[in-house]
């Protein structure tokens, strides 16, 4: 990296890590004993006793809410534990601070984004760690720097730009060139893929790999059990907060792995039931607004219409077009064959649209507010009777999703904020379902969703379907929308570009028609 | 459960759990300092002294719910002193120029009702954050009301309306059945009713509670809209305690009424917060204030003492809060 080597000093010498191995490859690097974490009452992470070996690519799987993240935050000083050692090259180490964490090489690209978005994308990498000269901020100097690592690492994003307006998949990379070019001995990466495309995950792998070949010690946490086998060489399971295993990927497979994490076996993840379509929901005529050009397409009662695309194709953008939340610019839409005119989310909500967003965080959540607030928000009107709110009905319906979904809680009254990563997403999932709709959209539903709750919630798809609703799906993960959509179109730079009913193409050709070579 | 919520059913009402642990301590810290005071002045328990107590707190303690309302929306609402004093011009003014008391009464609310449609089409329309435009409106009103009176006061002779701030009804002043009066439609409102839920849904993540259905403009509306009729409401009751309408009024009363709903455990980042945090919030300022007094200690201790009190106050809330991390 010559741009780099211009302005550095030791701190950010880039991706070249190699040069400091504390210890040699296949030798323990650190080591949990008997690590522990509660939250109050909450044991989220019962005494586990793990040792991660230099230079190995380290996988961690296990259910929503089995102790992933809370493991990633006590190694990486974000949280502090109740009990228990870690051993950093044999020393034991304290690591209750992040500094401490970044100082030691252990680094993190956490499963949510905690990066500032109104800042460069120049900015958020040096962080913390700001070029100066004499107290002020060489700001081109970090930006061409960015620019030279962003480049090298081959993610196609510009430096210079606010980081607020990249989607949320291209944010997650730049935390990955965020924690990949601070001398890095120890990365975690946390369910990194959840929203990348393919092509920016295998752009990640790239990435990982070689950071591997550079003496790395990497740990990988993931719900997609392909992308363990892929890369990982051993992997450790999390049930409940316990610990119940860790493989040699060799001799490991699927099944083992899913009974391990959920103590029971599942013969097919992708549920699909196929029933006749019925009359037509919902038609778009080349329907057009802002990041989305001339899109006709029709959704029937009983059939999944799934939307491929990279990300920044347009789909989300389309969605939230036919939902009323941007203007439309042109083109018309049909509701049951009759004209219409949504021009608000309200609106959408009284015709029969639900839309479950892409964000949780950003989109979907009240984040400080109880789970159960959350569940009921949209249907707050129908609970209400004369001036108050029915208690009764109130309660009965948080607990009923939560029940539904297997929201792992103690109570409705527990803050959204407390619940892991996948739980999040069912909370979004179980509000629409409390709703109920004609058209169900879902925008990447599944992201952070362990195996057995995906099977799940693919499950709930077929009965939404059952009962007469059509749904579209959106996802930038290739195999959910190809195995469940009955007709699948690929989008790409905000336009419909190719359609395929149920499984007439080869992955390969949506994926060709989704990059456009 | 350390991430509990202010809440028995599925919204933040302040019913079971962590909050209301908050609000015993509140109400303890109230009773102690009212024991205490009990103990060391002769002149704290005598039935002048509760009265003017329970007048000096009511005051505060209405603006402090109406401003609780803005703060739960994520905003801040600084004009509300402001347009107490304003409010107490316009209402000398109508009953001076013969209007009839009931009439000037409801004139006055709709004046507050306005300012605070003011304040959204402000934050919604013209995209100003709500500290600007109630700022601006804080300086402006008393230059309004300035330019009313031109500069002077106005007495108010209507003797109906300047009684009643300081008749008793079954023993209790009527200045304090005021803050009940606002307090049990204020409770429903918030931990009732859908559009608190929405008020904190909006203060929490306003895109989210969008995409749900929540009309966030008019939940802003409703927030300003009660905050400043809060205050109108107020005006009136300072214009019959002083039997004046003076545009100067008031001033830093937004100050008391943040603080108290601090004190009560309400957030400034939005989406934390009840009705009797900021009631027993205000009262305990007052209560301050009165032994302050009572005890001969200067009033420039009483500020300082006022400021340390919120930091403790509301540092122990921080660490409940944060409980177990
Ligand atoms: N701040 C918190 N307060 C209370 N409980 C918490 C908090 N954070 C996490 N938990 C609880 O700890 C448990 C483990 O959560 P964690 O985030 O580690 O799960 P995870 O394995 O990463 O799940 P996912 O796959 O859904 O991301 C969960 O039951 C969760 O509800
Ligand atoms: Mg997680």
């Amino acid at each position: 990296m010559p741009g780099l080597d211009e302005v550095s000093d030791s701190k950010s010498d880039g991706l070249r890590t190699a040069a400091r191995h504390p210890v040699p490859r296949g030798e323990p690097i650190l080591e949990m004993r008997a690590l522990q974490k509660k939250y109050g009452a909450v044991e989220a992470l019962k005494p586990a006793t793990i040792t991660f070996l230099s230079g190995e690519i380290h996988a961690i799987v296990g259910e929503n809410g089995a102790g992933k993240s809370t493991l990633i935050k006590l190694l990486t000083g974000v949280i502090r534990r109740t009990s228990g050692e870690v051993f950093w090259c044999g020393k034991p180490v304290q690591l209750d601070n992040p500094q401490e964490a970044i100082a030691r090489g252990i680094n993190a690209v956490h499963q949510e984004v905690v990066l500032c978005p109104h800042l460069s994308v120049a900015a958020n990498m040096f962080l913390g760690d700001e070029i100066n000269n004499a107290g002020l901020m060489r700001k081109r100097a970090m930006t061409e720097a960015a620019q030279s690592v962003l480049d090298d690492l081959g993610f196609n994003l510009p430096a210079a730009a606010t980081l607020g307006s990249l989607t949320i998949g291209q944010q997650q990379l730049v935390a990955t060139a965020r924690a990949a070019m601070r001398g890095t001995q120890f990365l975690i990466f946390d369910e990194p893929t959840a929203y990348l495309t393919r092509q920016e995950s295998a752009q990640l792998f790239r990435l990982i790999r070689r950071l591997q070949g550079e003496g790395v010690t990497i740990v990988y946490i993931s719900h997609r059990m392909e992308e363990v086998f892929e890369l990982a060489d051993r992997v450790s399971v999390l049930r409940d907060g316990t610990h119940v295993g860790t493989r040699k990927i060799g001799e490991t497979n699927d099944a083992e792995l899913i009974t391990l994490m959920i103590n029971r076996t599942i013969e097919q993840i992708y549920h699909k039931e196929h029933f006749p379509a019925g009359e037509t929901i919902v038609e778009t005529r080349g329907l057009s607004g802002p990041g989305f050009q001339d899109v006709s397409l029709t959704v029937r009662a009983g059939e999944i219409v799934g939307l491929y695309g990279l990300i920044g194709a347009g789909r989300s953008e389309f969605a939230l077009g036919l939902y009323g939340r941007h203007a439309s610019t042109a083109g018309e839409v049909y509701w049951q064959g009759r004209k219409v005119n949504i021009n608000s989310e309200r609106k959408a909500m009284d015709l029969g649209i639900a839309l479950a967003p892409e964000s949780r965080r950003d989109q979907g959540l009240c984040l400080n507010l109880p789970i159960g607030l959350n569940i009921n928000l949209p249907i707050f009107k129908r609970l209400t009777r004369g001036l108050t709110i029915n208690r009764q009905k109130e309660i009965e319906n948080a607990d009923r999703q939560i029940r539904d979904l297997k929201i792992k809680t103690p109570s409705r009254r527990v803050l959204a904020s407390a619940m892991s990563g996948g739980n999040q997403q069912k909370i979004v999932i179980g509000k629409w379902l409390s709703h109920g709709a004609k058209l169900f959209i879902f925008d990447e539903p599944t992201v952070g969703v362990d195996v057995g709750t995906k099977a799940e919630i693919y499950r709930l798809f077929a009965r939404l379907l059952e009962n007469g609703a059509g749904i579209i799906l959106i996802s930038s993960y290739l195999p959910e929308v190809y195995e469940l959509s009955d007709r699948l179109h690929v989008f790409r730079r905000g336009r419909l570009v190719a359609s395929h009913d149920y499984r007439a193409a080869s992955h390969e050709e949506v994926l060709t028609q989704a990059i456009g070579v | 459960m350390s991430a509990e919520t202010v809440d028995s059913g599925t919204g933040p009402a302040p019913r079971k759990g962590v909050s209301i642990l908050f609000g015993l301590t509140l109400l303890g810290l109230l009773l102690f300092l009212w024991l205490l005071l009990g103990l060391a002045t002769n002149s704290f328990w005598t039935p002048n002294n509760i009265s003017n107590l329970l007048r000096q707190g009511a005051m505060t303690a209405i603006l402090a719910v109406g401003q609780t309302f803005v703060i739960i929306t994520a905003g801040i609402d600084l004009s509300v002193g402001a347009v107490v004093g304003f409010t107490s011009v316009i209402v000398a003014w109508l009953l001076a120029a013969g209007v009839p008391l009931w009439i000037a009464i409801i004139l006055t609310l709709a004046f507050g009702v306005l300012i605070g449609a003011f304040h959204a089409f402000g934050i919604v329309r013209m995209g100003l954050p709500p500290f600007i435009i109630t700022l601006a409106t804080l300086t402006s009103l008393r230059g309004i009301g300035l330019l009313i009176t031109n500069g002077s006061t106005i007495s108010i002779t209507n003797e109906a309306f300047t009684n009643f701030s300081r008749a008793d009804f079954l023993g209790v002043p009527s200045l304090f059945w005021m803050v009940i009066v606002v307090a049990i439609p204020a409770y429903v409102f918030l931990h009732l009713s859908r559009f608190g839920r929405y008020l904190f849904a909006v203060g929490s993540n306003s895109e989210a509670a969008r995409l749900s259905g929540v009309n966030v403009h008019r939940t802003i509306y409703l927030a300003y809209i009660l905050s400043s009729t809060c205050a109108a409401f107020v005006g009136l009751l300072l214009a019959s305690r002083i039997g004046i309408g003076n545009a100067t009024q008031a001033e830093g009363w937004e100050l008391q009424a943040i603080a108290s709903s601090v004190i009560g455990g309400t957030s400034l980042f939005g989406a934390v917060g009840s009705v009797h945090g900021p009631l027993l919030g205000a009262f305990i300022l007052a209560t301050i204030n009165n032994g302050a007094n009572l005890l001969n200690v200067n009033s420039f201790w009483q500020r300082i003492i006022t400021g340390v009190l919120i930091i403790v106050i509301v540092y122990f809330d921080q660490l409940r809060r944060r409980g177990a991390r």
